[in-house]
């Protein structure tokens, strides 16, 4: 117990120098693509992965926002991330 | 299924027609924070216009202008700003969203957006209220991401002072 408990701390100890350090890491990338002109912003941000169910349809619309939550819950395969979370 | 790749010069181009067409709009989303600096992807552009018959006629004309094929019902259904009209049928993908999760007004959003360029973007306080309000799977894993961008932008852009007369004029147009 004693020995699982110490470790526990030690891990706890890692991973946040380790989220750190990525945090770090991610706000320096912010600000190389800030100084980057907005075209290389454009090309490296956009990108195009065919989306099942939902881009099988020239055009949809919804009456309301709750109205298009309520189909991507029903029609949109899970791993899309288009489901709220719960 | 293979697409094309979205060029640069295809965002310039729906920024320049809806200038044109003197479209009332504001680039939200993620694809709003990219164009700000934000370093990560998107497939598809985010649209939040104002919502009436004469920007719903003018956003017809633009994207047609681009290359979109607009149908008459489709038509219809823009200048009846629905609450979200998703296109597909153009040299790229646009989402025109004109009621966003988390956004009270479009003056509202209007009046503390962002250019850049081209671009009018709306705030990224918005663009982060909005991703909350919508509880999504994919949003809620790029919020903590998005705050820390946030942060970063507001660092390099300090809002200027603004004094108490400009405020109280703001107050006052809403």
């Amino acid at each position: 117990m004693l020995e699982g408990s110490a470790r526990s701390d030690y891990d706890f100890i890692t991973v946040t120098q380790r989220d750190r350090k990525a945090l770090n890491e991610f706000r320096q990338q912010c600000r190389r693509q800030m100084d980057r002109p907005v075209a290389l912003r454009i090309k490296y941000g956009f990108c195009r992965t065919y989306k099942p169910v939902l881009d099988d349809a020239p055009w949809r619309s919804f009456d309301t926002m709750a109205e298009y939550r309520a189909w991507c819950e029903a029609n949109l395969p899970e791993y899309l991330g288009y489901r709220r979370a719960r | 299924m293979p697409r094309k790749e979205f060029q640069p010069l295809q965002a310039q181009e729906i920024a320049r027609a809806f200038r044109q067409q003197r479209v009332d709009y504001l680039f939200i989303g993620k694809s709003g924070a990219i164009l700000l600096g934000y370093p990560g992807t998107t497939q598809d552009v985010d649209i939040f216009p104002a919502r009436s018959v004469e920007n719903g006629r003018r956003i017809v004309k633009a994207l047609r202008k681009i290359g979109f094929a607009i149908s008459a019902q489709l038509e219809r259904e823009i200048i009846a700003g629905k609450d979200f009209v998703q296109i597909k049928s153009g040299p790229f993908d646009v989402d025109l969203v004109f009621a966003p999760d988390g956004i009270q007004s479009f003056e509202e959003a209007k009046s503390r957006s962002l250019i850049e360029g081209v671009f009018h973007v709306a705030n990224l306080r918005d663009i982060i209220a909005s991703k909350r309000a919508s509880a999504r799977q994919r949003d809620l894993i790029e919020l903590p991401l998005l705050e820390n961008f946030r942060a970063e932008y507001e660092k390099k852009h300090p809002q200027p002072l603004r004094s108490a007369a400009i405020l109280a004029k703001g107050r006052k147009n809403r």
